[in-house]
């Protein structure tokens, strides 16, 4: 969970699915900037023209192909996978070392030195985005930086200054206002929803689209930021540990107080009957 | 030279079972040697839909439970100080001590980076939000409060008398501070899947996970301690416990009872989405509920089998049966999307966990041949040695053997 609750200066992409034209330029642009090696694959081995069939340690981002049909005409749609940049991070909170971080500029990002490998990022991540090197002996995460070194140095990232029509980039409240603005100017052209802006709590990777999201293979996704999931249970950490303490340690002391009252009584009965009871007891427990 | 082979004639007397056990262990030896060479990726079947496979859902996030029974035991031997059943707590904290060893060897070999496990511990790396951390840590001091605890039997072995009294003195206050880091790290495993929120099935994903978890390593702890009394009383040639047994057989339907409470309520009011819309998974669910719970505790209600020495056998194996396919329910089948290609090990996956079941029997019988888990000496302890710690004075030592009697 990250300290901070005002994201509408972070950077964000708004990225308006129905402007792509699926000329993978992004996918290209992101293999170039990161130095990413290209992947030996096949066609036609996923749905449609899309290439490689997922995102992977080389793969930070790719476009999605869907077919379909409107007006009896056979029409494309696409979808830009890549890290959302969630302004509450599931990848983040859950990392024993801390190795992901929520920059103040927006991009989530990985301090490869930290990270131990327990591959606990992959399974938190709502959207399925970390990626494990499973080509290496000694594996590290991957995935989109949001080009951190980018946008430190004031540039946009490398997908975005690529994309001839789709992504724009620049503070998310802007982001948000410019897509709720294309909604209203063309109710016809898109499907009425604002897609980043409540999932997983929020993203700084905001979606327009003409079809609907689970169609275009967006993962079903909660509107509660991850963290405050694990948070809730996880708070009552120290409460219940000390707790648990504190009723143990009367609980036993409450017992040998006993003990030692019944001890005392046995005692004060005489000698020859406690060796006598002691003797019965001895037996009693005799279990070999 | 002579230490080997008086090491391989000590080996070559084994019997049979026990060098059986160390070929296998060996052989997960070697596995583990090949995974470390060659990466995970190269040797076993992860991936990256599932970046967890057999080491994470059963040498951690079934085994932490398994191993649960020194911190039971220990909690009502020592805390609610039922004193009779003192025969009992030692094998089960070697036992407790072997298990947490291995879940560490286990959490080694699954990390993508091993030598880094030890940043955990660096404070600059701190992370309380991760339910990870919260284990790493717990887990580290857990296995070091075990080994404390193991260090008794070790020191009656070569007769260390300040270190015993000194131990025998933190008896208490260890059961309490086992039973504070366990409650702690048994129901953060179930908050590890709390972030699975769309991903693990609504028949196990609910908020109320941790409570479960923890409830069900309880009952679970409890169980093996029975099945571990039973089969070295077979196998080993110790007396027979059932009538210690049986004291844990009358709190484990408590702790079942408040357990199904718990999981129905949960099941009712928390779970989101349709529950039995996928066959395979209802099934999964169904046994686990029907073999795995209400069947032992049924059994359990019936003094006739409370008390029984086969049938106490039987139904705390139902019970170690239904909480290990709890827990692969909630960490792999429940995970697993509709449409998704099927995880299962490669064969070198399962000679490695193989093995650490295999080592976790050998060491055992291992430390029972040469070490006093079985019995306590408290006459080994040299009263005439100026007690600086106290509490152990002559008194004391003429009061133990009532409870526990050493060896004729
Ligand atoms: S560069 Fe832009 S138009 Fe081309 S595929 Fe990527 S998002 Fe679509
Ligand atoms: S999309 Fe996944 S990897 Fe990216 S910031 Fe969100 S949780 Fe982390
Ligand atoms: S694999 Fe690395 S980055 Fe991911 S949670 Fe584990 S330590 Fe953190």
């Amino acid at each position: 969970m990250s300290a901070r609750t005002d994201f509408s200066r972070d950077k964000a992409f708004l990225i308006d699915m129905t402007k792509c034209t699926g000329c993978r330029g992004c996918q290209v642009a992101c293999k170039q900037w990161n130095q990413l090696k290209a992947e030996n694959t096949t066609f036609f081995t996923g749905e449609g023209y899309q290439n490689p069939p997922a995102m992977s340690e080389h793969t930070f981002t790719r476009i999605k192909f869907r077919d379909y049909q409107k007006n009896g005409q056979n029409e494309f749609a696409f979808y830009k996978e890549m890290c959302m940049h969630c302004n509450d991070p599931a990848c983040a909170s859950v990392c024993p070392v801390g190795a992901f971080q929520k920059t103040a500029e927006g991009p989530v990002v990985y301090l490869d030195d930290k990270c131990i490998g327990c591959r606990f990022c992959m399974i938190a991540c709502p959207f399925g985005v970390p990626k494990y090197e499973w080509s290496k002996a000694f594996p590290l995460v991957r995935k989109c930086t949001g080009c951190y070194s980018r946008v430190q140095e004031g540039l946009k990232p490398a997908c975005a200054t690529t994309c001839p029509t789709a992504i724009t980039y620049g503070p998310r409240e802007e982001m948000i206002k410019e897509a709720e603005r294309r909604l209203a100017a063309h109710p016809d052209r898109y499907l009425q929803k604002v897609y980043g802006k409540e999932e997983a709590g929020g993203t700084s990777v905001i979606y327009l689209t003409a079809l609907p999201f689970d169609e275009l293979g967006f993962k079903p996704v909660t509107m509660r930021a991850l963290p405050s999931y694990t948070w809730q249970a996880l708070r009552l950490v120290p409460g219940i540990f000390l707790t648990v303490g504190g009723t143990l340690s009367a609980v036993s002391w409450f017992q040998h107080r006993k003990e030692k009252v019944k001890q005392a009584e046995t005692e004060s009965k005489g000698a020859a009957c406690c060796a006598a009871a002691e003797a019965a007891e001895t037996s009693k427990e005799d279990h070999q | 030279m002579t230490a080997a082979r008086y090491v391989l004639h000590e080996i070559q007397s084994y019997h049979r079972f026990i060098k059986f056990l160390i070929f296998l262990v060996a052989l997960a030896a070697v596995g583990s040697t090949i995974r470390f060479i060659f990466g995970l990726g190269a040797t076993t079947n992860l991936n990256d839909t599932y970046p967890w496979g057999l080491w994470i859902s059963f040498d951690v996030v079934t085994a932490v439970p398994l191993a649960a029974g020194a911190f039971t035991i220990g909690v009502v031997a020592h805390i609610f100080h039922i004193k009779k059943l003192e025969p009992l707590v030692r094998p089960a904290i070697v036992t407790g001590f072997l298990g947490y060893s291995l879940v560490c060897v286990g959490l080694m070999l699954d990390l993508g980076q091993p030598h880094r496990g030890i940043y955990v511990l660096f404070p600059w790396n701190w992370n309380v939000h991760s339910p990870m951390f919260e284990v790493s840590m717990c887990v580290m001091a857990y296995t070091t409060v075990l080994f404390l605890e193991f260090l008794h039997p070790v020191s009656e072995r070569f007769g260390w008398h300040i270190p015993l009294r000194l131990l025998r003195n933190l008896q208490i206050p260890f059961a309490i501070l086992a039973a504070m880091i366990s409650t702690l790290h048994q129901s953060t495993l179930g908050t590890f899947f709390l972030i699975a929120v769309d991903k693990l099935h609504p028949l196990w994903y609910n908020p109320l996970l941790p409570l479960q978890f923890w409830l069900s390593a309880i009952f679970t702890g409890l169980s093996i301690v029975i099945l571990e009394a039973s089969l070295v009383h077979r196998f080993m040639g110790q007396p027979n416990e059932s009538d210690l047994l049986a004291t844990l057989t009358r709190i484990i339907p408590w702790v079942m009872g408040c357990y199904m409470m718990v999981k129905l309520v949960a099941l009712l009011t928390f779970s989101e989405g349709a529950l039995f819309d996928r066959p395979v998974l209802t099934t999964l669910f169904v046994v686990e509920v029907a073999v795995g719970l209400l069947l032992p505790f049924w059994m359990f209600l019936q003094s006739r089998i409370r008390t029984d020495k086969s049938m106490q056998l039987r139904a705390a194996s139902l019970v170690i049966f239904g909480l290990v396919l709890n827990r692969f329910n909630v960490s792999m089948f429940g995970m697993i999307q509709p449409g998704q290609q099927i995880y299962a090990p490669n064969v070198l996956e399962s000679v490695v966990t193989v093995g650490i079941i295999a080592a976790h029997i050998l060491f055992f019988v291992l430390m029972a041949k040469y070490f006093p888990i079985f019995e306590h000496h408290p006459e080994a302890v040299d009263a005439t040695i100026p007690d600086t710690f106290r509490r152990v004075g002559k008194e004391e030592l003429k009061a133990i053997p009532v409870t526990v009697l050493p060896d004729p």
